[in-house]
């Protein structure tokens, strides 16, 4: 009989505390409910890609030496080097470069890699097409201006990423004019140690 | 207890004053309601669509339908749009007559349960005697339906999802039922307004979810997985089974479907509301306040005043019910299929029986709050 009525007894413990549970997880969704969306409103409102950030490759044709050192550290070897050798001036002579962004993983090996400089990243991560040929970009198309979200278009508003928001701010909407981002810059971090 | 308006009477008696006989006039009244009802129904599920939508947002971060009306409220407008010219398409080898009559059979089951839900004293279809009755029988219907889906689609996750729907809906048509009687048991009456009638005394105070918490709770729970949602939407899990047993469904069979859950919900809402929440009773007794003010109950714009805040507090208390239908929906996951069922035949169904026993013992104790 004991025995039982322990059994009912635990029972009853653990139902109590689920329904304690699930209200607490409710208690959680509706406080939610009051918050500001965190979302932006994409064709819209456009976040700032951060500098570091890896969008579409910039090929510079007269820099490229056709060392082929971006083939070389890139995982599938993806960048297509035509070059020929100039005999006249025993160069090498580059007659096209290309990179197909259908296949690339924009690691940015190449661009760590490359011995010129010629090749760098950019803020353009709208590269969607209609067909995936149109991907293979040769070095004409990589030598275009990449498209910023900044000034390219006067129904686009940009707005801040999260890290470069002033300290307190949630929300990248209506910033003050001129509001720095929180923590230190780089060029401070810089004056710090030429003073130390 | 008022009498309230009684819209049927009084246009019955109009037509008998034009020169028609108390039939015709009877005949011509019939339609009334019936197609006010299926267009009010349907305007509500709709409304709970774009509800979905928006708390969910909400619970999420988001902003949600935004640009397509005010508020994005054209969305549920631009879904049935869609969905009505949309290719109807029928799979190969599916079972034709069966593929087409499942939605049919879980469509109107629902909008007919529309038949006992009442809005005011008077503002219901029919008072049947049986009311609550036909409505748990009338639920019972779909799970065939379901089944019915699932296994003409000639597909093995609309399969699944069929027999996980039948399982479902038949474990906690149970618990459902018997949370029912408990309250049937204390109002001594299947007729859904006798039911809100008995609760309408002393305002809030009067309403069974005081005397009936255990069976509030019981009910909701059933409720919410007799119309598969979130916890307990196993049938249509689209991690595993795509869509269930609408997998293969499109165009308006789909909408049928589609608009018969959400409408089930709506339903499901209402019911809470008249068995436990008072139905279409103020917080505070309305013959009170006009007793206090001092004007007469059958003043008949009082009389106005009081059936649209009936209505008004019918929906009210129905949505509230859907936002935390909502809320629960971001709130717990889904449960397995071993679980779900446990949780009908071992937890929900004893604790019922309990519930029951319990009411009819406090019923023999005290006749006077648990309606002797």
């Amino acid at each position: 009989m004991l025995k039982f009525l322990k059994q009912v007894t635990d029972y009853t413990k653990e139902a109590v505390q689920s329904a304690k549970y699930i209200g607490q997880g409710l208690a959680v969704t509706f406080d939610h409910m009051g918050r500001r969306p965190t979302t932006v409103q994409y064709p819209y409102e456009k976040l700032i890609p951060s500098e570091r950030f890896r969008g579409r490759i910039h090929f510079e044709f007269d820099k490229c030496i056709s060392c082929e050192v971006c083939v070389r550290v890139c995982p599938i070897n993806l960048p297509v080097v035509d070059w020929e050798f100039n005999k006249a001036t025993k160069k090498k002579k580059l007659n096209h470069y290309s990179i197909d962004f259908g296949v690339c993983i924009f690691c940015g090996n190449c661009v760590e890699y490359c011995p010129t400089n010629c090749l760098s990243m950019t803020e353009e991560y709208e590269l969607a097409t209609y067909d995936r040929h149109e991907l293979n970009y040769d070095n004409v198309a990589l030598g275009r201006l990449p498209v910023s979200v900044k000034n390219s278009d006067p129904m686009v508003q940009p707005l801040r990423e999260f890290a470069y928001l002033p300290k307190g701010r949630f929300d990248p909407h209506d910033l003050p004019a001129g509001s720095r981002r929180a923590g230190q810059m780089p060029e401070d971090l810089l004056e710090g140690e030429t003073k130390a | 207890m008022s009498v309230g308006i009684d819209l049927q009477s009084s246009f019955i008696e109009l037509l008998q004053g034009y020169g028609l006989t108390p039939g015709v006039a009877k005949v011509v009244w019939m339609p009334l309601p019936m197609v006010l009802i299926v267009g009010a129904v349907t305007v509500l599920a709709l409304v709970s669509t774009w509800l979905e939508r928006k708390v969910s947002a909400a619970a999420q971060q988001r902003i949600g339908p935004e640009y397509m009306g005010p508020f994005g409220l054209l969305v549920p407008v631009a879904d049935v749009v869609k969905l009505l010219f949309k290719e109807d398409i029928m799979p190969a080898k599916t079972d034709p007559w069966l593929f087409s009559l499942a939605p049919l059979l879980v469509f109107i089951p629902i909008f007919l349960s529309f038949l006992i839900v009442p809005f005011g004293q008077n503002l219901l279809i029919s008072d049947l005697n049986i009311g609550i009755f036909l409505w748990i029988s009338l639920s019972s219907i779909a799970p065939i339906g379901l089944l019915m889906a699932g296994y003409a689609s000639n597909n093995k996750y609309s399969l699944l999802g069929g027999l996980r729907a039948a399982a479902q809906s038949i474990s906690y048509e149970l618990p459902l039922a018997l949370a029912v009687l408990a309250v049937v048991m204390m109002s001594n009456s299947l007729s859904t307004i006798d039911i809100v009638n008995q609760q309408s005394g002393y305002g809030i105070l009067s309403w069974n979810i005081w005397r009936q918490p255990i069976g509030f709770v019981i009910f909701w729970i059933a409720a919410l997985a007799e119309c598969e949602r979130m916890p307990f939407d196993l049938p249509e899990a689209e991690e595993e089974l795509v869509a269930g047993y609408q997998t293969e469904y499109s165009a308006v069979k789909f909408m049928l479907f589609y608009a018969g859950s959400y409408a089930n919900l709506v339903l499901s809402a209402l019911m809470v509301a008249v068995l436990y929440l008072g139905g279409w009773g103020f917080p505070i007794s309305v013959s009170a306040i006009a007793g206090w003010i001092g004007i007469s109950e059958t003043t008949p714009w009082l009389q106005v005043i009081t059936a649209s805040l009936g209505i008004v507090m019918m929906l009210f208390k129905a949505y509230l019910l859907l936002f935390v239908a909502i809320l629960l929906r971001w709130t717990v996951p889904r449960v397995r299929i071993d679980q779900l069922l446990d949780l009908g035949w071992k937890f929900l169904l004893p604790v019922s029986l309990a519930n029951l026993l319990l009411t009819a013992g406090l019923k023999l104790t005290f006749p006077v709050a648990f309606g002797g």
